[in-house]
């Protein structure tokens, strides 16, 4: 419990949550993330931007909205124009900017290998804070993005992805999450966690376990970014994904009609991935229609919470 | 047989070299070694998805990997199973009674509960029910096939229910699951389903 370390910790590091939540006043709590990595793109500005997206997107997906931001830069001096920093740097501010928050500083190391991200600091009511906890019995699960961007970029690498699919790929991690958690803030959520390293499988274990729950994933539901299921068939799925998977496997209940290319795009690894949100049944049509309306094209509910087989996920 | 040494190589390494090798030569044989599971099931992949009948070798932190095509795989029984799974066909049940067979009702409402509970296991060439006549009254309120039918739904079979047989029974605001559909819609998926079950 969080708060026998300290009395304002509204959510520590326990349960695998996406950031920390510290109460300041009783209207007001501090949620605090970080998150950075190597690129993932190599135009260093859509980089940038991804890496934004990516670590701001732990404080949507806890209720609340980021404020500030500082650069975490590890950079080859010795061998990477400088200009590519800069363009990294631009990106990043744009999306930080695009989300309302602002950059405030930031710190850089000498490292062999390039890797970009943030720091971020936002707020949220302390009474209106979205946990993985609490997922309920009886809620459907709506996710946001689409999935495959790890099984693209590992394409990418390979010369198998064409342009359109990568394009695809690149608009969904540069995407923030900022309009899903805005609408889902109209609904009474029960719980809420975003898609990233761990991937849709993972993630949603981390959800049934924290909330002690079962949920039932209706595979051919789950939304696929356009030619990522051709990759996958293709043996691109990266080692990441594939552990996830290995990870899931023994608390995993898969159905006959879900093959195993859809199965490894399900734990496939995320970067700024959607949001997972758990909704009442009788809200679930409606929150989908507006998270639409308001530009979360993707959305779809891909199952539901059950009492049944706490802990444990079925794939249908 | 050609072989690949892929040890020591990421993801997707050893599969790029899989990749030149069946472009360049197309041989007929091959052979890929790798030292990780995830390079194992991707060079698998791969091989089966360029038509090789595909065989992995396990051995002490290293995996072979071995497809053959053409003559040579005509012999061979291997088949990848996930192939066998897509390559069926749709296949479309039309349900148009409550119970299933004549004799004993009680016994044909039984019968009629556990083959939809059993249906799933047709895998995905399981495309579409259809629920005609008094089958219909498997879809609504208070039928204990209602939860079985969503289950279905909720793993991508498409469920129609015959809206005139609704409205006869008077059933058109009780239908729990399914869309309500008309003889057009009904007769088309007849037409367009590779195979046709008739309960």
């Amino acid at each position: 419990m969080p708060r026998e370390i300290h009395p304002d910790l509204l959510v520590g590091s326990e349960t695998g949550d996406d950031a920390g939540v510290f109460r300041l006043t009783e209207e007001l709590a501090l949620i605090q993330t970080v998150d950075f990595f190597t690129p993932i793109v190599n135009d260093p500005y859509l980089y940038g931007q991804i890496a934004a997206a990516n670590a701001m997107s732990d404080v949507y997906a806890m209720g609340g909205r980021p404020l500030t931001a500082m650069n975490v830069v590890c950079f080859p001096v010795n061998e990477m124009d400088i200009s590519y920093l800069k363009e990294i740097l631009r990106g990043g501010g744009d999306k930080v900017r695009e989300a309302g928050a602002v950059v405030v500083g930031g710190h850089s190391v000498e490292d062999q290998e390039l890797k970009y991200g943030l720091a971020v600091a936002g707020i949220v009511h302390p009474d209106r804070i979205l946990t993985n906890t609490g997922a309920k019995p009886g809620d459907l699960l709506v996710l946001t993005k689409p999935l495959g961007t790890g099984v693209i970029a590992t394409a990418v690498k390979g010369g198998f992805a064409s342009g359109e699919v990568e394009a695809g790929a690149i608009e969904v991690m540069a995407e923030l999450n900022e309009a899903a958690a805005r609408v889902m803030a109209e609904f009474p959520v029960s719980g809420c966690t975003d898609v990233t390293g761990f991937g849709f499988l993972g993630h949603a274990l981390e959800m049934a376990r924290a909330s002690r729950v079962g949920l039932r994933i209706f595979a051919s539901k789950v939304p696929l970014i356009p030619g990522v299921l051709e990759l996958a068939s293709q043996g691109m799925v990266p080692v990441g994904s594939h552990r996830n998977l290995e990870f899931c496997r023994s608390i995993l209940k898969v159905g006959e009609r879900v093959s195993p290319v859809l199965l490894d795009l399900l734990a496939d690894a995320q970067t700024s991935g959607g949001l997972i949100i758990s909704i009442p049944e009788d809200q679930a049509d409606s929150l989908l229609e507006r998270l639409r309306a308001e530009g979360v094209q993707h959305s779809q509910i891909v199952g539901r919470v059950r009492s049944e087989g706490a802990g444990s996920i079925q794939v249908v | 047989m050609t072989t690949l040494d892929c040890r020591g190589l990421a993801c997707p390494g050893p599969v790029m070299r899989a990749r030149d090798l069946v472009d360049e030569k197309a041989p007929a044989g091959i052979e890929v070694l790798v030292d990780n599971e995830a390079s194992a099931s991707n060079v698998a992949r791969f091989l089966e998805n360029r038509n090789y009948t595909v065989e992995i070798e396990r051995g002490r932190g290293e995996f072979k990997i071995r497809g053959l095509r053409g003559e040579g795989a005509d012999s061979c029984e291997l088949i990848p199973t996930h192939r066998l799974e897509t390559a069926g066909k749709q296949t479309l049940v039309m349900i148009s009674a409550d119970r299933l067979g004549s004799g004993d009702d009680t016994l044909g409402r039984g019968l009629m509960f556990s083959f939809i509970k059993t249906l799933g296991e047709m895998g995905e060439n399981l495309w579409r029910l259809v629920f005609l006549n008094s089958g219909v009254k498997l879809t609504v309120k208070g039928a204990e096939t209602v939860p079985l039918i969503r289950e279905l739904v909720e793993s991508g079979v498409s469920v129609l229910v015959c809206g005139t047989c609704l409205h006869h029974f008077g059933l058109i605001e009780a239908k729990e699951v399914g869309e309500t559909t008309n003889m057009l819609d009904i007769v088309t998926s007849l037409q367009v389903a590779d195979n046709v079950i008739n309960i």
